[in-house]
């Protein structure tokens, strides 16, 4: 049995999953994350900061584009928690 | 209240917001125009008008910043366009001013590797920033344009964007302005002090940063300094004002490297003259008239 | 002696702001919300001219070294006092030894912390305002950063304020996701074609992710300019004018493509063409707003702008009154 749950926007600003262009995405789907481990990066204000996971499981989806402008308090990641 | 205001010299004034007042003197730079800025903004300071908390003189134009809470800015109008009545029956138009040198290091090591590295955004990526505007104004060499920018004299014309920003505009007649365009794209960085050049403008970057003018080289002195003030700076972080006139002289690393450990030390004083500048005698001699200035230099 | 544990997003020590220094190209900067941040000095007792801190979406951890009233004012977050929740818009008791620890704002943006006496940092041109692009003013001229130890300021003759005096609702701020921004047509006005001076008041401008202390980025339809001369000195674009000195508040659209509000740390002036002024109370509202929230703008004449403001120095005179009977 699983459930899911987001993590949602700190602030708005640009999403980003990986550090620089050229780099591998911070994680992956299907990744195992745990509490703290950082997900994303937002850009806001000309400085990047991390997206910490809330929530511990598996990575089931992003529900945003790699540079898209996100809302604060929008969904990030779906997370699949372990019951 | 209909949004625009015309005084009787031509200017046009209008309200930005409940707290400014825009005066457009003319549209076009020109030298005239600025001075008449000068003469008016300096005007406006004198009357002491309550509730104005800044003047703010530009190239061609002026703002006055006004508290609401001390003094309606409907009040405030009518007192300048009696200042442009006053000053529009005046035939002599003569500004006060300072003479600033501003000891140079033209072709600095600094500013050339900054500039070396930003060549796929400017005009000619095969040159210099000083080959390239040697060039397009017609010199065989770098250094007879270095000549021909540190021989004339530089008016600051507008004091705005960020302190310490100064665009100087040359005192020379029109036709022997030297000019030269801005990058392509900006820069992402400048070395603080670098003597920058674009349109018909010279100024000193005060503090490191973005920038699109032109290097020609670094200035040994600082423009701004907030940190560890030292003389001009005791009082205000800021160096220029509004129609100060520099001097660059050009100088040697030796001396470059001398200057700048007297200011780290505080100990450095700039070389700073007193005058007034008379347009009427400017135009009837442009050439010589300005040699004259220099000799208020301390 | 208060120690930031956490900084926060982008917290900076701020005051009304600086005066007589424009000219020569300091911007006024000080709180971006200015009513805000004067209800919060009201409610510890400071004069209006004490320095407070502002924060943007995250504000910071801080440890107390010592006994103080404190009061929030401004975005809707969750603050917490040794982990247990504390209201805003009301004065609060400190103890030596607590934590003040601020959430992420719920809505709106920025928060005000005053703290009876102000924060001491040392005055600069005449304000503890911090500009931080010319590094001056405020906590060394910057962003507060972990570990930085903040000074109280102790008044030789404190008012008395009782803890726990509470602004009422309606004397809040209310963050809302779309709001009409009034502004005064002027400056460069003229130099809009006429569907664009209809287009501005018209149809609604989407706040960008690029909107901060320095200026608001605003999305909508473009713009277009008169045809004209362009002017010696002005550059090519129709949207370049010889620079020119930039108000407060003003709106400029470079080559008409986007909107740009500067806001109270702008550049002073520059060449691009200003189009009208937003009003100073609505900047109070526009600086509690972010993307992707919508402003539509109303053209309202100076005289609607100075009643405005002036209903804004009486609702703070109502509050000083209302605090100090209480007290």
């Amino acid at each position: 049995m699983s459930d899911s749950q987001e993590i949602l926007a700190p602030f708005p600003g640009i999403f980003y999953r990986r550090t620089d262009p050229g780099s591998d995405p911070l994680v992956e789907l299907g990744q195992e994350i745990a509490v703290g481990d950082v997900i994303a990066l937002v850009e806001v204000m000309k400085m990047f900061h991390e997206v910490q996971s809330t929530i511990a499981g598996t990575v089931l989806e992003f529900c945003v584009e790699d540079g898209d402008a996100i809302a604060m308090g929008q969904a990030l990641a779906k997370i699949a928690t372990k019951l | 209240m209909s949004t625009y205001t015309q005084f009787v010299d031509g200017s046009q004034a209008s309200f930005g917001g409940d707290e400014f007042i825009f005066v457009e003197v003319a549209t076009d730079m020109d030298l005239e125009a600025t001075l008449r800025v000068i003469a008016l903004t300096d005007a406006v300071s004198s009357a002491e008008i309550s509730g104005v908390t800044d003047i703010c003189p530009a190239h061609v134009s002026y703002m006055v910043r006004i508290d609401p809470d001390i003094r309606d800015p409907r009040e405030v109008l009518p007192i300048l366009e009696e200042i442009h009545e006053r000053k529009a029956q005046e035939s002599k138009l003569v500004i006060e001013s300072r003479i600033i040198e501003m000891p140079i290091l033209y072709q600095d090591p600094w500013s050339h590797d900054v500039l070396m590295r930003f060549r796929d955004r400017h005009q000619d990526p095969n040159a210099s920033d000083l080959e390239y505007c040697a060039r397009i104004n017609g010199f065989a060499s770098v250094d007879e344009f270095i000549s021909a920018h540190s021989s004339r004299l530089h008016i600051a014309t507008f004091v705005a964007f960020m302190p310490g920003n100064a665009e100087c505009y040359q005192l020379v007649p029109k036709d022997l302005q030297l000019e030269a365009p801005k990058y392509v794209r900006p820069r992402t960085d400048t070395p603080d002090r670098a003597l920058g050049f674009g349109g018909a403008f010279s100024t000193i970057y005060p503090v490191q940063g973005a920038g699109g003018f032109q290097l020609l080289g670094r200035c040994a002195v600082p423009v701004y300094e907030a940190k560890q003030p030292f003389g001009p700076f005791e009082t205000n972080a800021v160096l220029p004002k509004g129609g100060d006139i520099f001097k660059y002289r050009p100088i040697d690393m030796g001396e470059y490297e001398e200057i700048r450990q007297q200011v780290e030390a505080g100990t450095y004083k700039y070389r700073i003259g007193v005058l007034e500048f008379d347009l009427s005698r400017f135009r009837e001699d442009p050439i010589g008239y300005p040699l004259t200035l220099a000799e208020a230099l301390p | 002696m208060i120690t930031v544990v956490q900084p926060g997003l982008y917290t900076t020590v701020q005051d009304r702001g600086r005066f007589g220094f424009y000219g020569v190209g300091f911007p006024p900067s000080g709180s971006m919300d200015q009513y805000s941040s004067a209800v919060a000095n009201i409610l510890v007792g400071n004069n209006p001219d004490a320095a407070v801190l502002e924060t943007t979406f995250l504000g910071p951890t801080l440890e107390f070294e010592q006994d103080a009233n404190v009061a929030l004012t401004g975005a809707s977050v969750d603050i917490t006092l040794d982990g247990i929740s504390i209201p805003l818009w009301t004065s609060v008791s400190v103890k030596k030894g607590q934590v003040l620890a601020f959430g992420g704002a719920i809505a709106g943006v920025r928060n005000y912390l005053a703290i009876t006496g102000g924060i001491n940092v040392k005055p600069m041109m005449g304000s503890r305002s911090t500009y931080v692009a010319s590094h001056l003013g405020g906590y060394e001229g910057r962003v507060l950063k972990p570990g930085d130890r903040l000074e109280i300021l102790q008044d030789s003759e404190p008012k008395e304020v009782r803890v726990g005096c509470e602004i009422p609702e309606d004397l809040r701020v209310t963050p809302r996701a779309h709001q009409e921004i009034r502004i005064v047509s002027g400056l460069c006005h003229y130099l809009l074609d006429p569907q664009s001076q209809e287009l501005l008041i018209s149809k609604p401008f989407t706040i960008s992710t690029e909107a901060n202390r320095t200026g608001y980025r605003l999305k909508g339809d473009q713009l277009s300019f008169v045809e004209r001369r362009q002017p010696f000195g002005a550059g090519s674009d129709p949207s370049n004018v010889v620079n020119l000195g930039y108000p407060v508040g003003s709106l400029q659209a470079p080559s008409g493509l986007e909107l740009i509000c500067l806001m109270r740390d702008a550049v002073t002036g520059g060449g691009y063409a200003t189009l009208a002024t937003v009003i100073s109370v609505d900047l109070d509202i526009l600086s509690q707003m972010k993307f992707p929230e919508t402003v539509s703008f109303e053209s309202v004449s100076l005289e609607t702008a100075l009643q405005l403001r002036s209903e804004r120095a009486q609702r703070l005179r109502n509050i000083a009154e209302l605090v100090n009977s209480i007290a």
